[in-house]
């Protein structure tokens, strides 16, 4: 309990307080109470609003695709085929790869003179030409989005695997006898099965996503411009570059409350459905 | 009158004054190099702690592990990635963490001083010698408008124009000098090469090419309290316009807005690019590369004037007077000389990688000439940091980093042809007034 209240309850408390504060940047002591002060400089800034836009649209994406992408996996490395056992140990490799270094891969990856998508492209004959992915506004973001995708997608497949492997082979033997359809026995045998898995995994999916900095910040800095400055770009700059710590404090406050929010209605989104 | 002491000279003295002492004062300490550098410091006799960046850490450790192998204490030296560095030195300050002696980025110097982060080096032996001998035009980023002296120099560079010569014989083309005949020659050239003009234009980097590209045309960005005076300078306007012209119309790669150096260097290499502005010791990467056009890049004299840029050694918070002048012991061999008063530990850096020192004598020393490859025209580069470089002395203003965090936003958003270069100038000046404001996102 004490642990805990050290680790979790100190931290939080402190940079509620923080936000409160013009604090110093020698962080000497708290600084002069500003009240809301803080709160209202975020809130009538354009740059928090626009960065509010980029995070959602990051988060929705990343979201959705990664519990997608490792249901997916997950239910095909769930199949028995030969050479099942080394795909299942190669999906723990994203997902044992640091954020940072995903982001700095992917960065080469997508490369607009020398990256391999564009070489993967060109091959399918998908495109013509090289594209500058990263440095495009209309291409930076998404493709942030696949590169974050890529290693949570994993740890999603992981975790759902898990949960696929503990589902008893009878119940697909008896749906497959009464002539149930594959799209049939997804949607009643697997997915209500997978469900509590499922919670967990969203919600620490919309946790990651909120949270994500490493890779943005590894590929793109939040550029161009500020096409993929996310809040935690925006927190990174207050709390490192400006030394606003009392502002950055109340932008990780607000972040916080935000991953917060989002995964409660995650969770209660779920159990509606189950309630209904 | 912000000092006053009677040990290291500097007396009451505002920067103007303190600075043509300083020149005064370069022969005698050129005449005696043993009294400026200081000997082994046998009163201290703990261990000193000193953070760095993660370039060449064997290199570091070597070079100080020999000053503590000359009798001198011992050092524990931390090395920390780059990326990164400066919260984590933040970090470790706020914490309490005692380090002696730390890199720091220029731009953080005034502002690590005022948070009680780092000590100024007023009144330490020889101090006012090391500032003298330096070129005039860097003393600017070390000595603030007070007269305090804030760092010491650990490397130093200026913005330069690499080009390849070929490219340029081959199209009957003069080596351009200013803003225009670049893109000019970039035009010409892009019949052949598509895209012929690289530079680094991240985010992080776009507040350097403000400053390089404004010197350039002779425009003064910041008067000396820190006043955004080149908004009030029409020159400005067509400085954002060639800048947006040269992505606009591809003639720069679409990607630079993301590219690393080390890509463009090995642009200019493969032959892909023609011209590539960076720090001058990027020639050495674009030679090491051994690409088939290597061998053909140059380095252009500077316009009327570049960007000097340089970051720097600070002196955090040391126990006691002893553990202070040991650390200052340390200091002046890093950013100086050694007690020998050769530049040892810059030498090094210059056989490694073309890095410069803040010092005349370093140009003209045998040694350090020996440790330049033959494709580097020292004569020049000591030129362009003596006489036609400028290091914005509001880059160590305590607001900086502020305003420096927002360059990148705005000279993206000129370049995707999201504002006007009009629009440009004000957001930038707004961004000043920002900074000098306080608390902005």
């Amino acid at each position: 309990m004490m642990l805990l209240a050290v680790l979790l309850a100190v931290p939080t408390v402190l940079t509620a307080v923080y936000s409160l504060h013009d604090v110093p940047a020698s962080g000497s002591s708290f600084g002069p109470f500003v009240g809301i002060e803080n709160y209202t400089i975020i809130f009538s800034s354009p740059v928090f609003w626009r960065s509010v836009q980029v995070t959602l649209t990051f988060s929705i994406g990343f979201v959705v695709l990664s519990t997608l992408i490792g249901l997916a996996m997950a239910m095909l490395l769930n199949q028995r085929f030969i050479g099942r056992g080394l795909a299942r140990a190669l999906l723990i490799i994203p997902w044992a790869t640091p954020w940072l270094v995903i982001g700095i891969l992917w960065k080469w990856f997508a490369d607009g003179s020398v990256g391999g998508l564009n070489a993967v492209l060109l091959m399918l004959g998908l495109s013509d030409t090289y594209h500058p992915f990263l440095s495009d506004p209309n291409t930076a973001l998404p493709i942030t989005v696949i590169a974050a995708v890529w290693r949570q997608a994993s740890f999603a497949g992981i975790l759902l695997l898990a949960g696929l492997q503990s589902l008893p082979e009878e119940l697909y033997e008896a749906a497959q006898l009464d002539g149930a359809n594959w799209w049939q026995r997804f949607t009643n045998i697997t997915l209500p099965w997978l469900k509590p898995v499922l919670i967990t995994v969203t919600v620490f999916n919309v946790i990651y996503a909120f949270l994500q900095f490493d890779v943005v910040f590894a590929m793109t800095q939040g550029g161009p411009g500020d096409t993929t400055q996310v809040l935690s770009v925006l927190i990174y700059r207050q709390l490192f570059v400006n030394t606003n710590i009392g502002l950055g404090s109340a932008l990780a406050v607000i972040l916080g409350v935000v991953a917060l929010v989002g995964g409660l209605m995650i969770v209660k989104m779920f159990y509606r459905r189950e309630a209904l | 009158m912000k000092t006053t002491n009677t040990t290291g000279g500097i007396g009451s003295l505002n920067r103007r004054s303190f600075l043509k002492a300083s020149g005064a004062s370069a022969l005698a300490a050129t005449i005696v190099p043993g009294l400026m550098t200081g000997t082994a410091n046998a009163a201290y006799s703990g261990t000193l702690d000193m953070l760095a960046w993660d370039f060449q850490p064997d290199t570091i450790k070597s070079l100080v592990g020999e000053w503590t192998a000359a009798g001198n204490p011992a050092v524990n030296v931390a090395v920390i990635p780059n990326l990164g560095y400066t919260p984590a030195l933040q970090t470790r300050l706020r914490g309490g963490d005692k380090i002696d002696l730390y890199y720091n980025f220029a731009y953080n110097s005034q502002k690590f001083i005022n948070e009680g982060w780092a000590k100024t080096l007023n009144g330490l032996p020889g101090v006012n010698d090391m500032i003298a001998d330096m070129f005039e035009s860097a003393r600017g980023r070390h000595v603030n408008a007070a007269g305090d002296i804030i760092s010491a120099p650990y490397f130093s560079a200026v913005h330069m124009l690499h080009y390849n010569e070929k490219y340029l014989a081959d199209a009957g083309l003069a080596v351009p000098t200013n803003l225009k005949e670049i893109y000019d020659a970039s035009k010409a050239l892009s019949t052949t090469t598509p895209a012929p003009y690289v530079a680094y234009w991240v985010k992080e980097f776009c507040e350097e090419y403000l400053h390089t590209y404004l010197l350039n045309e002779g425009i003064t960005a910041f008067d000396t309290a820190g006043q955004p005076v080149f908004a009030d300078d029409p020159k400005t306007v067509g400085v954002f316009e060639w800048w947006q012209t040269m992505y606009q119309e591809g003639l720069a790669p679409k990607s630079l807005l993301t590219d690393d150096p080390g890509k463009l260097s090995n642009e200019m290499a493969q032959g892909n690019a023609a011209f590539y502005v960076l720090h001058h010791y990027f020639l050495t990467s674009i030679r090491s590369l051994e690409g088939p056009q290597s061998a053909n890049v140059r380095t252009a004299p500077a316009g009327p004037t570049t960007l000097q840029i340089g970051e720097v050694l600070q002196m955090g918070q040391s126990d006691s007077e002893d553990e202070r002048a040991a650390a200052w012991d340390l200091m002046k061999y890093y950013g100086w000389k050694n007690t020998d008063g050769k530049f040892k530990v810059f030498n090094q850096w210059a056989k490694a990688a073309g890095l410069a020192a803040p010092y005349a004598g370093f140009f003209t020393d045998p040694e350090v000439i020996a440790s330049f490859p033959d494709y580097y025209d020292l004569a020049m580069l000591s030129d362009t940091f003596a006489t036609k470089s400028n290091v914005v002395p509001a880059r160590t203003l305590p607001w900086y980093p502020d305003f420096q965090a927002k360059v990148g936003d705005i000279v993206h958003a000129l370049l995707l042809g999201q504002a006007t270069p009009g629009k440009t100038v004000e957001d930038l000046t707004a961004a000043v007034k920002g900074a000098h404001g306080g608390r902005t996102l």
